[in-house]
């Protein structure tokens, strides 16, 4: 499944992110940090990761093996 | 929680961003019409077209018309003769989106010609970063024409001039809701385009944790011209919803094949020498996807094996197709040691071909004032869902959209009808105990997974319509809300439920097997009895749907009036998969 791993120190709020993501996975928090409210909505599309400017944000995968839950 | 009503009114209103949505706009804005593009998502990083496979099949000067209507439009029930009218356009659109900064692969000046799979000569313009580059040079150039855009929109309903669904009137504009504030949008539009893409529900397949619906691709559009009256087709040709088996998007194939990649089972045979021994990976699109499931389903664990590409071809790929490459290193497999496992598998359905609204040249529906173009339709039955039919459909429809809306006066919203659909949009916000969303996904998932899979069945399709009947009426009516968010997911499903029990009732009309549309109770492609469409169209509570003759003045090449099993039913492989 995928998930977003979010730089807090490297994220400036600039909320490119939360503007262009496909899913509507996020939002900024009150520190006007990016956060993955709906992370569940999250489609593994890569789309946030090249938008961010600062490369605060990387997408993550878990594979899944037959059988895994 | 209380909601804020806004009313826009516009010459042409355009649903949805995507290339079908974009040149749609273009072309209508460029007739002197105010537009207005609505997405649900972000123009430029919404739906399919922003995910492309990095490959834009398009004529260009001095390409043969005979090798297209061989290579792409052999079909029976591909209208041959549009194929040849949409060439010149497809150029067209190429150029256009090189002036706009679309970044092309080159050779000198000239933008560079690439094979695919499915295709006899070389016809693909590439991406040189891929789909998301594309997309947003086509915003930039869209955006400079004039074209206004409200983004995180989900239309709900179009608004009729008689106020009733189905209409006998004309689509005057259509209603929807803001997925972030809430706010609820009355649009007036002279004409309408619907351009919505196609609808993909994921099965959570087992021991999964993916299997949800993105929010984007639920059919929305298509269910709001079916309840609207409009005319559908091709619901049963639109293919089956295949994915990776990590991620709910990550297309490539179209790249990696004709760049040398092979696909091997866990036996290091390569399986495409069981369905097209000829073409083997360069086989048609639908047949390689196919393919690739059927093995999956089988358990023989489809790889790709990239070894045999060249590394600074390799290094292209990564710019072209980044999402399927990024997958791959993120999940930590090494594509120059091994072949890596990367199958697609039986994930819902879909309409990925083409299957819609049923669409003229002009991209006109059987609607006054409604148009359509991309997925969402039938594409005029031009040979299936890559961008440039999307493209050119949109270009079609909108340059008709423009010129309608340019002798039709603006025609006044019906209250009753309006304020219906806002106690709609709000009801499941007020249903506070109602269902949860995540369950009632999950049951009609694991529903479809059952019931509805590669290889279809009247038994199972019967079983999946009983039960989608039941779940429809007793769990997707009453589910809740608890954000704006949730309610764009809650509208999907219950957007997508419709056009499921189209697409159903489509496929079971169909007693017949065609490319990726197989069943195993009619095994046979049937060119003497099935060279035909399937309409789908609603009247009042119920769907009518009949078959009619593809009109002989599609095809260019006549078409042989032939039956033969088709090749999943041939012993080869049915020895695997079905017996």
């Amino acid at each position: 499944m995928p998930w977003v791993e979010i730089n807090k120190a490297a994220c400036t709020g600039c909320g490119v992110c939360v503007e262009t993501c496909p899913t509507d996975v996020l939002r900024l928090d009150t520190e006007l940090k990016a956060f993955a409210v709906y992370e569940a909505d999250c489609q593994g599309c890569f789309i946030c990761q090249w938008d961010c400017a600062f490369e605060a944000i990387i997408v993550r995968i878990r594979s899944h093996q037959p059988g895994e839950s | 929680m209380r909601i804020m009503i806004r009313e826009l009114q516009t010459d042409v209103l355009v649903i949805g961003g995507g290339i079908a949505g974009a040149f749609a706009a273009y072309k209508a804005r460029q007739s002197g019409a105010r537009v207005l593009l609505v997405d649900r998502s972000y123009f430029g990083r919404s739906g399919c077209s922003a995910l492309a496979s990095g490959v834009y099949p398009s004529y260009m000067p001095g390409d043969k018309e005979e090798d297209w209507v061989q290579g792409l439009g052999a079909g029976p029930l591909v209208n041959q003769r549009l194929l040849v009218k949409s060439l010149p356009v497809m150029y067209e659109h190429l150029m256009t989106m090189d002036r706009w900064g679309v970044k092309w692969l080159k050779e000198g000046q000239h933008i560079a010609r690439m094979g695919a799979p499915g295709r006899t000569f070389k016809n693909g313009a590439w991406m040189t970063e891929g789909g998301p580059q594309m997309m947003m040079g086509v915003r930039a150039g869209v955006l400079q024409s004039g074209v206004e855009v409200l983004n995180r929109m989900a239309v709900t309903e179009l608004l009729t001039s008689d106020g009733n669904l189905p209409t006998e009137g004309e689509i005057i504009g259509a209603i929807g809701f803001h997925v972030r504030t809430g706010d609820i949008y009355v649009i007036q539009a002279k004409a309408t385009i619907m351009c919505t893409g196609p609808y993909k529900f994921p099965y959570p397949w087992p021991g999964s944790t993916l299997g949800y619906m993105p929010i984007d691709l639920s059919g929305d559009g298509i269910a709001m011209m079916l309840r609207a009256g409009a005319q559908l087709s091709r619901l049963e040709l639109g293919g089956i919803n295949l994915n990776p088996d990590y991620l709910l998007c990550a297309p490539g194939l179209e790249a990696l094949m004709p760049s040398g990649a092979k696909y091997v089972n866990k036996d290091g045979r390569r399986f495409l020498e069981d369905y097209d021994p000829k073409r083997m990976e360069m086989t048609s699109r639908a047949l390689l996807y196919f393919a690739i499931a059927h093995q999956k389903e089988m358990g023989n664990i489809p790889s790709m094996d990239l070894r045999t590409i060249p590394s600074e071809r390799l290094e292209l790929l990564r710019k072209v197709i980044p999402i399927i490459l990024s997958n791959f290193e993120g999940l930590g497999l090494d594509v120059s040691r091994e072949p890596v496992p990367y199958s697609y598998q039986v994930a819902g359905t879909a309409g990925i071909f083409g299957a819609g609204a049923r669409i003229t040249d002009r991209g006109e529906t059987t609607l006054r004032g409604l148009y359509a173009a991309g997925v969402c339709s039938d594409l005029a039955y031009l040979p299936g869902g890559h961008l440039s039919f999307c493209s050119v459909t949109g270009h079609w429809a909108g340059e008709a959209a423009g010129q309608y809306a340019s002798r039709t006066e603006a025609t006044r919203l019906v209250a009753r009808q309006v304020e219906a659909a806002i106690a709609a949009i709000e009801a499941p916000l007020k249903r506070t105990d109602g269902l949860n969303y995540e369950p009632v996904h999950r049951g009609l998932g694991e529903l479809l997974m059952r019931t509805v899979g590669l290889v279809l069945h009247a038994d199972r399709l019967n079983e999946a319509l009983e039960k989608l009947f039941e779940i429809r009426a007793d769990q997707v009516s009453r589910l809740k809300a608890r954000d704006y968010h949730e309610l764009a997911k809650v509208w999907g499903l219950w957007q997508y439920c419709q056009v499921l029990e189209a697409t159903l009732r489509a496929y079971l009309y169909r007693t017949e097997s065609r490319v990726a549309f197989i069943r195993e109770d009619f095994p046979v492609i049937d060119n003497i009895n099935w060279v035909r469409m399937v309409v789908v169209e609603r009247q009042d509570e119920t769907l009518k749907l009949w078959d009619e003759p593809i009109p002989e003045s599609f095809h260019l090449v006549p078409v042989r009036p032939t039956q033969h099993l088709h090749l999943v039913f041939r012993e080869r492989i049915s020895s695997h998969a079905l017996g």
